[in-house]
């Protein structure tokens, strides 16, 4: 045991001295900083800029320009305004007009103006609106509604009705939705969740499952790399004849996991503290998010599944780690295990609006599978408590399987140079070695 | 009891088809520099690899003071592969006590242990450097204290002298000797014979797998016929290719060498030449182990 634990140590301490960790976890830190302030640097930048100016000629000969006071009247009344109607007087001329208009553009004191046409049957002028910009999508629905709700204003009161009755029209209809099983789930029993609690818990499902498939991808590499680099130096040949294989590889892979953890800890202790920041916490009460509603059970349940998913992957990254002689020919023997880490991971982010489909259900019992979608069940459902420890002991029992085997591979691949081993020599040597 | 530290039985190692060791066996006893030969490819690594542990042998056992292999022997062995294997980008001193520590030391006994290995090689100054700053000779001296750090009772030395100057040979012989005066039991390969007729008591020499010659080192010369002689004289002779059971005579700057039939014709030489001259230097000399080895191992030694 002792001689695990040194193992375990010079890997943490080898990675730690290593410039190039500390320079990643340094960037990718600054980049989540960067990341989560950006709602608040762009509210600063748009901050009273917000209200778009929209100039019409204002005359009493065209019909339109009536149509211009009406919204113009409308916006102002509104309590935030996005759009502020400028009137312009007229020229005489639509040339004229035209070219008045164009100056007010350049100066910048409006971002676009709206030209009125015939009258049609909507009760509205033919409205153009003309602006330098493309796809001023967000202005003309904006001018729409506006438009509507003045249309529906001249029309009610036409027909008469009391304005109690106008506010009753007007008043607006709310559905909630409330999720629940209908058999004992796993969560947190009969309570259902509201929508609050299955957006809050849907953003930390989608964290620890880009969370444990980056531990995955970046460990794991690290762990194969390590392996190969130590075969291709020969210090495997010492290290060998010094400590068992099994203790060897889980040194290195508990090792690794604990970078991994440190560097996870410190990249959440960035988003805490970032949060946490005066500003950014007003953000998040605008966009209606407390993180308090995380549902414990949820949280364990991550934790779970990212130890074992870390766990059944990084032992097959050490074992093939161990067959490849030279770090170039190293991406080429992950990529099956990259394949299927990846698989498990996009059927996980794809299904999030679908977590009840078969195809989540099935792949939510493979092992290879099961750390991200049984995951995303969770999070997002209230499965049954057997199908759960089902998943979890298909995952354990694939664990002590996978680590047997890679050991074997471990002890076997770490002696064999130049060409690929065949299956029956592998076999053989397998066979031979204890762990 | 008189148990052997190491004892090889008959160990034979396939490849696929390829046989690499057939039939090996050999005792180093305590205190005792065992010496392994042969050409490129003969099977030398395979039975280190094999005492080791690294490979299984596939017929035969390897016994370390009378027991079979297991983890706990580990501690005991210490090995200088042949392809110095060290981390490159690792602080000599980090590496070097995380060895010590995995074969069983305290980690200040390590860091002792490593001082005073570094001291003894007069580079105390290495302590904080990484094995890629250091020339390929330095390397290799870093490697063998890695191999001997833990004070081991059986060391394996794989070509050890190979690329150090003659310097650091002198040096990297005498603490070989030194770890055999307290005890360690050392295999020992190389292609260098003069290392071995200085250090080695037994040897063996193999060659495509199988072994050629074994035993003694004193007796195996014994073996040899004297087919030598050596004439140092300060005027010329002449009429020494006549001589009975003379077979060829070499001029050198210092004097003759005179191959010989039989131990005979050594007597008549001397005779003849004192006829001439004076003699400075006579010897009739035993076959250098270079020249057993090539006679046994053959001229296609060289693959």
């Amino acid at each position: 045991m002792n001689k695990f634990w040194t193992v375990v140590g010079f890997t943490l301490k080898n990675k730690f001295r290593g410039k190039a960790f500390l320079v990643t976890t340094l960037i990718i830190a600054l980049i989540m900083t960067i990341g989560i302030n950006l709602p608040y640097i762009f509210s600063q930048f748009n901050s009273g800029d917000k209200v778009t100016s929209i100039g019409y000629i204002q005359s009493a000969q065209s019909e339109g320009s009536a149509t211009g006071d009406q919204l113009k009247a409308y916006f102002e009344a509104q309590e935030k305004p996005g759009v502020k109607l400028v009137p312009y007087e007229d020229k005489g001329s639509e040339a004229e007009n035209e070219k008045q208009l164009k100056q007010a553009i350049t100066d910048k004191d409006i971002k676009g103006y709206l030209a009125f046409g015939k009258m049609t049957d909507s009760g509205f002028p033919e409205m153009t609106y003309k602006s330098e910009k493309l796809l001023a999508f967000q202005l003309t629905s904006s001018i729409q509604s506006g438009l509507q709700v003045i249309r529906q204003g001249t029309v009610l009161k036409d027909a008469g009705l009391t304005s109690e009755q106008l506010a009753l029209l007007n008043a607006p209809i709310e559905i909630q939705s409330v999720q629940i099983s209908a058999t004992e789930g796993a969560g947190s029993i009969g309570e259902g969740k509201t929508p609050e609690e299955q957006a809050v818990n849907m953003g930390l499902v989608y964290f620890i499952v880009i969370l444990l498939f980056m531990a995955i991808m970046i460990t794991g590499q690290m762990i194969a790399s390590e392996i190969t680099a130590e075969k291709s130096s020969r210090v495997m040949e010492l290290l060998i004849t010094s400590v068992s294989p099994l203790k060897q590889m889980f040194g290195k892979i508990v090792g690794m996991f604990l970078v991994g953890l440190i560097q996870i800890t410190i990249y959440v202790l960035v988003i805490i503290i970032n949060v946490k920041l005066p500003h950014n916490s007003e953000t998040l009460i605008k966009f209606n998010i407390d993180l308090s509603q995380i549902d414990p059970m949820l949280l364990i349940y991550s934790v779970l599944f990212y130890l074992t998913g870390y766990f059944l992957f990084a032992t097959l990254f050490a074992a093939v780690g161990s067959i490849v002689s030279r770090t170039e020919d190293l991406g080429q023997a992950v990529l099956p295990i990259t394949m299927l880490s990846l698989a498990g991971f996009y059927i996980s982010i794809f299904s999030i609006s679908s977590p009840d489909s078969m195809l989540v259900k099935i792949s939510s019992f493979i092992p290879f599978f099961s750390p991200f979608v049984m995951l995303l069940r969770l999070g997002l459902t209230d499965p049954p408590v057997w199908e759960i420890i089902a998943s979890i002991g298909l995952l354990l029992v694939t664990i002590y399987i996978s680590v047997w085997i890679s050991a074997k591979i471990y002890r076997t691949g770490v002696l064999m140079y130049g060409k690929r081993p065949t299956f029956k020599e592998l076999r053989k040597a397998m066979k031979a070695y204890k762990i | 009891m008189n148990m052997n530290p190491l004892k090889v039985e008959n160990v034979v190692k396939q490849y696929g088809e390829k046989t690499a060791v057939n039939g090996i066996s050999f005792e180093v006893s305590e205190g005792e520099i065992y010496g392994l030969l042969g050409a490129n490819g003969a099977g030398k690594t395979t039975t280190m690899r094999m005492v080791l542990g690294l490979i299984y042998p596939d017929e035969g056992k390897i016994l370390y003071n009378g027991k079979g292999y297991s983890n706990d022997q580990l501690s005991n062995l210490g090995y200088l592969p042949e392809e110095r294997g060290l981390y490159p980008k690792v602080r000599i001193s980090d590496q070097l006590v995380y060895l010590g520590q995995l074969r069983g030391m305290s980690k200040r006994d390590a860091e002792q242990s490593l001082k005073k290995w570094l001291d003894r090689f007069e580079v105390p100054e290495y302590y904080n450097k990484k094995i890629e700053e250091l020339s390929k000779g330095n390397q290799q001296k870093i490697g063998f204290i890695a191999s001997v750090i833990h004070s081991p009772k059986i060391v394996i030395l794989d070509e050890a002298f190979s690329g150090l100057d003659p310097v650091n040979v002198e040096l990297l012989k005498s603490t070989v000797k030194e770890l055999r005066d307290a005890g360690s039991s050392i295999l020992f390969s190389t292609h260098r014979m003069e290392h071995v007729e200085e250090l080695c008591r037994n040897i063996t020499i193999l060659h495509r797998s199988n072994v050629v010659l074994k035993g003694n080192l004193k007796d195996i010369k014994k073996q040899f016929p004297k087919e030598r002689v050596l004439l140092n004289t300060p005027k010329e002779v002449t009429g020494l290719e006549r001589i009975n059971g003379v077979t060829n005579v070499i001029r050198h700057e210092y004097g003759y060498e005179i191959g010989i039939a039989n131990e005979a014709a050594g007597a008549d030489i001397l005779r003849h030449a004192l006829t001439q001259t004076d003699i400075t230097r006579f010897e009739i000399k035993e076959p250098t182990l270079n020249e057993i080895f090539i006679k046994t191992v053959g001229g296609d030694s060289h693959e």
